[in-house]
């Protein structure tokens, strides 16, 4: 399965839909962040910037700078994109609990901000299955 | 014509361990009294469904209470909380209900609770079994393990963190507002309680060398899991049950950590036979 948001052909879309959510606008109001996201041996820095997604960033080098990651294999993320996903896959909390996705680097700035992060992962799940 | 409903609220003063708590509890209903014990951070609003379903109070008085530091029950007058860091304690727990229900003059309730309450059944089963008819575990395990609890209660994450967690634990598939509002919940604990109830939850809740002890002949034990529960799975919840011989285990399929307010018509038809079976027995 190709994942939307770092599919290049795609990846425009997915910002455009996740900006035009009101609750992720009101979520992401004071949210200054960028976060890599890992799936498999794919890679993309999302920079969130103040009430919008400015840019998904795609293949980033080990020189480009971020604040916390969510990794986990294709096959997870294949999972928790789905429309209704498997038990445990259903959102990030519960995905890192069993260990299916990884939070890393900065913990603090990814609590922080979680509602900005959680709400654009239900966007990209909803932008997947568009 | 204006809606209303026919739970009632009241407070009633409990001493509990030499301290005494100024308690809010709500309840509805005739019959075998039924405690409901709520979450870890939250407070009894998470039974409103329970409460009001007829089908249920026809044959039970529901009565719900919010512990000391949650809800509508403040801290203690007596004590100086705010200089010592909040715990819950299991001895705490134990004998806070055992005096509930003997203030409330209940006679042999029956106990359910979620989380921290389904962690509990087992504890009052063992350790206060004739005190109770029968108690079911909701999402509760023999152990919880070990968790890091600082992001709980940290001066830069903000209440935001709990509700959206929260959200993570619920089915996708129960209603979105449902889901809201147990997460609402959430938020609206004071700022260090959920971390101080997990004391409890994580490092003092342990049954696995103890379940075998507990006797179903004096206190049958039901246990529930959700399916879409990351903290308490199936998987658990089923060894819990197998290590306490002569209990009772329910899959609850379709749904998450909190089936009572994430889905309660769907965990109504997972809990409503536990009820009737309870109550044949008399």
């Amino acid at each position: 399965m190709a994942i939307r948001f770092m599919d290049p052909a795609a990846v425009d879309g997915v910002r455009d839909y996740v900006n035009n959510d009101p609750e992720f606008k009101l979520a992401s109001k004071y949210v200054v962040a960028d976060i890599l996201l890992g799936a498999g041996d794919f890679k993309c820095i999302v920079k969130v910037r103040e009430g919008a997604i400015s840019e998904i960033f795609l293949n980033p080098t080990f020189m480009d700078a971020w604040g916390f990651y969510i990794k986990g294999s294709e096959d997870a993320w294949s999972k928790f994109l789905q429309p209704v996903p498997p038990p445990w896959h259903q959102g990030l909390f519960g995905a890192m609990i069993r260990q299916i996705l990884e939070v890393g680097g900065n913990l603090e700035m990814a609590f922080s901000y979680f509602w900005a992060v959680t709400r654009m992962l239900d966007l990209f799940r909803q932008a997947q299955n568009r | 014509m204006t809606r209303t409903e026919s739970v009632t609220g009241k407070y009633i003063y409990l001493t509990v361990q030499g301290v005494e708590y100024r308690v809010y509890f709500e309840e509805n209903g005739e019959g075998i009294p039924l405690v409901c014990q709520h979450t870890a951070g939250s407070d009894g609003r998470q039974w409103r469904h329970l409460l009001n379903d007829s089908e249920v109070t026809s044959l039970y008085r529901v009565i719900v209470f919010d512990l000391p530091y949650h809800g509508k029950s403040l801290p203690p007058e007596s004590v100086e909380w705010w200089k010592e860091e909040y715990q819950l304690h299991k001895g705490f727990l134990l004998d806070f209900h055992v005096e509930f229900s003997r203030a409330l003059g209940l006679e042999r309730p029956v106990y359910i609770g979620c989380s921290m309450g389904g962690h509990l059944a087992p504890d009052l089963a063992l350790e206060r079994p004739d005190a109770y008819r029968a108690v079911i575990g909701v999402e509760g395990t023999a152990h919880s393990g070990h968790s890091t609890e600082i992001w709980w209660y940290h001066p830069k994450v903000s209440n935001d963190f709990r509700f959206h967690a929260m959200m993570s634990m619920m089915a996708p598939t129960s209603p979105e507002k449902y889901r809201r509002e147990t997460s609402w919940e959430y938020s609206q604990s004071a700022p260090f309680v959920f971390k101080g109830d997990l004391y409890y939850y994580f490092a003092e809740h342990d049954v696995t060398k103890t379940a075998k002890d507990i006797d179903t002949s004096r206190i049958p034990v039901y246990v529930m899991s959700g399916e879409y529960d990351p903290a308490a799975s199936p998987v658990e919840g089923r060894a819990l049950s197998d290590a306490i011989k002569g209990s009772k285990f329910t899959e609850l399929k379709g749904l998450g950590h909190f089936g009572m307010c994430e889905n309660y018509p769907l965990f109504k038809q997972y809990l409503m036979p536990v009820l009737r079976e309870i109550a044949d027995k008399g």
